[in-house]
């Protein structure tokens, strides 16, 4: 009894020393026996850390992994899935501490810099293995292709240019097209398939939104829609159609528009909204806008998809990294159909000039994954991502994810294929973000517009007005920066200079004439890599800050200056003279002045649309004159924009 | 109580004592900086430097100084390397102590292979002033001026050349593109590789501030066919080449012969290229436009028999 009593004093005078004692122990034994279960003697363990929290890339990776572990009985894959929203956070914390697993999915969840820095520090270039051939290709037509070159983006985005390093195995790509209930549409519409017709589309929605559930009486709304899913609407199907402004505004003839050159042609009259590039682009956000729910810019992308599950909606645009789920919610109900995104036929009175065919879309692979510098396995890391990107693990990775495989030669889940990205097409063409206010009046605006708060003349007018008044200031307080960017490169450069001179160094030590001939080659290919860098990073920099400087700051464009793809008087005259020489004519032809209307325009873009959208114009632009009531539309627009263009030349 | 104490302190006091365990355990698996050879600390610290670990990149360079003689070439390396981090390295940057460093190293090793580096370092500082100041460009022209002069045939002296006609291009001056054009004609026509293509590049900027398209279209194509390639990225890719050569020939000579070449080169060897449709709309221009010219020229020709 006495020793009880001491022992309880003991405890409870040491308590919280023995509660911490007691921790410890448990803590000690538990890790322990866990090891010791789940590790067998001389078995390798590969952790890998992914934040695809969808079933079936949990079900791939675990299929792969078992695969993998009948090929190598002695390893064994385990994956760690870690939700979108803290994966940054805690892919920090497990790389700090050193207790990162082998294999990491990168390249998001954090800003670019943050995942540049984490490269450099902890995880393993893997550029020496990107070209040498696949060892589980063996049997297959890629055999002695070098890994690089299986993949079907080449491995761009494997690359890190700030490292002059591959750091990652890119396994799967993406893209984004229409998702519609097949059942739903074909109750409303007697339809078995979507239209890929622009006009067609439209009629369908309008025949959708006519019903109303019998049940709960609500109508029915033809795309469920969201602030997140507008972008995707505006990036694969509306902005495209602007692609015509690069005839009027690529002053540099890069193939593309870039802020400055929207800004410098709307302030010299080269472009306005009425241009039906413009004017066409709006027209389109519009009336595919009207066939979206009511109050959708408010709402989330979970909200929308909920709407489409729900059966109250029959069409809804998202990527293939929801395709299988969305399979998986309509199992049962609904037959889910996957389209292209619709365009207007080329004889539309509308649109059929302005839209000159289907986006381009860039084959870029993501689903990345990179080597951590902690990894005590790292062979069999390696190893194992060589089987996830051979051309049959990555088939049947792909196949049961539900994604596009990224390794060439592979088979397309038969749902996906409307997938397949467009490599030929057209892109959009003008970019109001100069920074500043310019920015957020521009936001404000275009939402207004969306949401047919205002018109498109309202818009038009009050956007314009603030852009030419403001944009130059923001334009100019952006640039302020561009040294900012030189200094980067610069410190870059230094460290890859010294990369260089430290290979001399190794050449000047070489002993025999193989180490000489080999240390050589490493020099010479460190000083390329060096004066290409130096080239492309600090060479321009400073010309092109005086010439994007200069363009912005003009108000009118030189005499008699044309658009940036229509021949000039002279290069027009040397092609006449040309082909009268290669004609045979005895005498030279008199080259004659060509006609205002420049002819390279008359030949190159499809005709004039006709653009009978009430909004372009009906009322007249800021400071023209109406337009003759008999005068079509399209005209109208056509010229509202060029006369703007010949006043400047003129 | 003073036992409750005495428990309560125990335990934060094994606490402290399995953190510091711990942190040691983690100091055991920190690398090591090494003592060895010199050339080895140097390029460790270099690889600091590279992974952006300031620290690291300081000490390396300073312990490894200490243990170089004064004016010999590793000691010009490892000032080069200290004064490089402190004049790169963001943040903490100390663009003053760095100068210092170089203007030592100048003095002192004048003949190391560090030295024109350091000059260049020297003329970069003056060049490439904070965001917000202008830099005195008489001052950074006569300093890029003095490695032309100082070192010739080094790669130094060179970047220099290269950097002084960016910055009298830049004016976007028919006078400066004149003497622009002068300078970069005779470098190359010296030079073989170094920079060359960069120099062809920056005299096609010239003889487009002077519209001299025949000569900005020659010099392009020097340009395309001396560029150094870093061959191990897969981002180098010359369809923006083919892409300016094309629209060169086209608009601004008129010669379809030359923007078809390009046009079609770019298709063959780029098929996936945003600029592939606007090469197929730019055949089919041309085409059209020649075919109308030529339905003209029939039409004169026959009204003039």
């Amino acid at each position: 009894m006495k020793f009880l009593k001491k022992a309880f004093d003991f405890v409870r005078t040491y308590f919280a020393l023995l509660v911490v004692a007691a921790v410890f122990a448990w803590s000690a034994l538990s890790i322990a026996t866990f090891r010791a279960q789940h590790e067998k003697p001389g078995e390798i363990v590969i952790r890998l850390g992914h934040w695809q929290l969808e079933a079936s890339v949990r079900e791939g990776i675990d299929e792969m992994a078992a695969q993998y572990q009948k090929l190598h009985p002695n390893v064994r894959v385990v994956q760690d899935a870690i939700p979108e929203g803290t994966y940054g956070q805690w892919v920090s914390t497990q790389l700090m501490g050193g207790t990162a697993p082998d294999i990491l999915q990168v390249g998001a969840q954090l800003p670019d810099n943050i995942w540049i820095s984490y490269y450099n520090r902890y995880f393993q270039p893997l550029s020496r293995y990107v070209y040498s051939p696949n060892p589980y290709n063996k049997d297959t037509e890629l055999a002695d292709t070098p890994l690089r070159q299986t993949f079907k983006d080449g491995m761009k985005t494997a690359y890190v240019a700030e490292m002059q390093e591959y750091m990652s195995f890119p396994l799967s790509l993406f893209g984004v097209r229409i998702f519609y209930n097949k059942d739903l549409l074909k109750k409303l519409t007697g339809r078995d398939e979507a239209p890929l017709d622009y006009r067609e589309f439209l009629a369908v929605c309008e025949q959708i939104k006519s019903q109303t559930n019998a049940v709960s009486g609500q109508a029915y709304i033809p795309i469920a829609g969201s602030a997140y899913h507008f972008g995707h609407w505006d990036s694969m199907m509306f902005s495209p159609v602007t692609y015509g402004c690069i005839r009027r505004a690529d002053f540099n003839r890069d193939a593309f528009v870039g802020n400055d050159e929207t800004y410098v042609a709307f302030r010299t009259g080269m472009l306005d909204f009425y241009y039906p590039p413009l004017a066409c682009w709006l027209k389109m956000v519009r009336e595919v806008t009207d066939e979206f729910q009511t109050g959708y810019t408010g709402l989330g992308r979970d909200e929308a998809v909920f709407l489409f599950a729900q059966q109250r909606a029959v069409f809804m645009t998202t990527g293939t990294w929801d395709a299988r789920s969305l399979q998986e919610q309509a199992k049962g109900q609904f037959e889910v159909g996957i389209m292209d995104f619709p365009i207007p036929s080329p004889d539309d009175p509308v649109y059929g000039g302005v839209v000159e065919g289907r986006i381009y879309e860039s084959p870029g692979a993501g689903f990345r994954f990179a080597i951590t510098r902690s990894s005590q396995n790292f062979d069999v890391a390696l190893d194992f991502l060589m089987f996830l990107a051979s051309q049959k693990g990555n088939e049947r990775l792909n196949e049961i994810i539900g994604w596009i495989p990224a390794i060439k030669g592979t088979e397309i889940d038969p749902l996906l294929q409307a997938f397949e990205p467009h490599l030929e097409g057209i892109y959009g063409a003008v970019s109001f973000s100069l920074g500043g206010n310019t920015s957020v009046t521009w936001g404000q605006q275009y939402s207004l517009y969306q949401v047919n708060q205002i018109s498109f003349d309202d818009f038009a007018e009050k956007f314009t007005k603030y852009y030419i008044k403001n944009g130059l200031q923001d334009f100019l307080e952006q640039q302020r920066d561009w040294r900012r960017g030189m200094q980067r490169n610069e410190q870059y450069l230094a460290g890859i200079r010294a990369r260089a001179i430290l290979a001399d160094d190794a050449l000047a030590q070489a002993k025999t004439d193989e180490e000489r001939q080999a240390r050589a080659i490493d020099a010479e290919s460190a000083w390329v890599r060096y004066r290409a860098i130096t080239y492309a990073r600090q060479l321009w920099s400073e010309i092109n800050h005086a010439r994007s400087v200069a363009q912005i700051n003009q108000t009118e464009l030189p005499e008699g200056w044309r658009g940036p793809y229509e021949y000039s008087d002279r290069v027009l005259e040397a092609i006449r003279a040309r082909i009268a020489a290669e004609e045979g004519a005895k005498e030279p032809v008199e080259a004659e002045a060509p006609e205002a209307e420049p002819i390279a325009e008359e030949v190159a873009p499809p005709p004039a649309p006709a653009v009978e959208a009430e909004e372009a114009v009906a009322e007249p632009a800021p400071g023209e004159e109406p337009a003759p009531a008999a005068e079509k539309p399209a005209k109208k627009a056509k010229k509202s924009s060029k006369k703007k263009a010949k006043k400047v030349e003129d | 109580m003073f036992k409750k104490l005495l428990s309560i302190g125990g335990a934060a006091c094994l606490c402290a004592a399995f953190l510091f365990a711990g942190g040691c355990g983690k100091a055991g698996d920190a690398p090591d900086s090494g003592h060895g050879p010199v050339a080895e600390q140097i390029e460790k610290a270099w690889l600091d430097y590279r992974l952006n670990e300031w620290n690291g990149a300081e000490a390396g360079f300073t312990e490894a100084l200490a243990r170089t003689e004064e004016g010999s070439d590793d000691w010009a390396m490892c000032l080069y390397g200290l004064a490089t981090t402190w004049n790169l390295r963001r943040p903490g940057e100390d663009p003053a102590k760095a100068e210092k460093m170089y203007r030592e190293l100048l003095e002192k090793a004048p003949d190391s292979p560090m030295a024109p580096w350091t000059a260049l370092a020297l003329a970069r500082q003056q060049h490439l002033v904070p965001v917000g100041q202008e830099p005195d460009y008489d001052a950074v022209n006569a300093a890029y001026q003095k490695i032309v002069d100082d070192y010739p045939g080094h790669l130094a002296a060179k970047e220099a050349f290269v950097y002084l006609q960016s910055i009298l291009l830049a004016k976007l001056e028919p006078e400066a593109a004149k003497t622009a054009a002068a300078n970069l004609e005779e470098y190359v026509s010296r030079e073989s590789k170094e920079f060359v293509g960069p120099s062809y590049s920056l005299l096609s900027v010239a003889y487009t501030l002077l519209d001299d398209q025949a000569k900005r279209l020659d010099a392009e194509e020097n340009a395309f066919e001396k560029t150094e390639v870093d061959p191990s990225d897969p981002s180098v890719e010359f369809a923006w080449a083919y892409w300016n050569l094309a629209c060169i020939s086209e608009f601004e000579l008129g010669d379809f012969e030359r923007a078809r070449k390009y046009y079609k080169e770019l298709i063959r060897l780029y098929p996936t290229d945003i600029r592939v449709y606007g090469c197929k709309q730019a055949l089919k221009r041309m085409d059209e436009l020649e075919t109308k010219i030529r339905a003209e020229l029939a039409a004169e020709k026959e009204a003039d028999q």
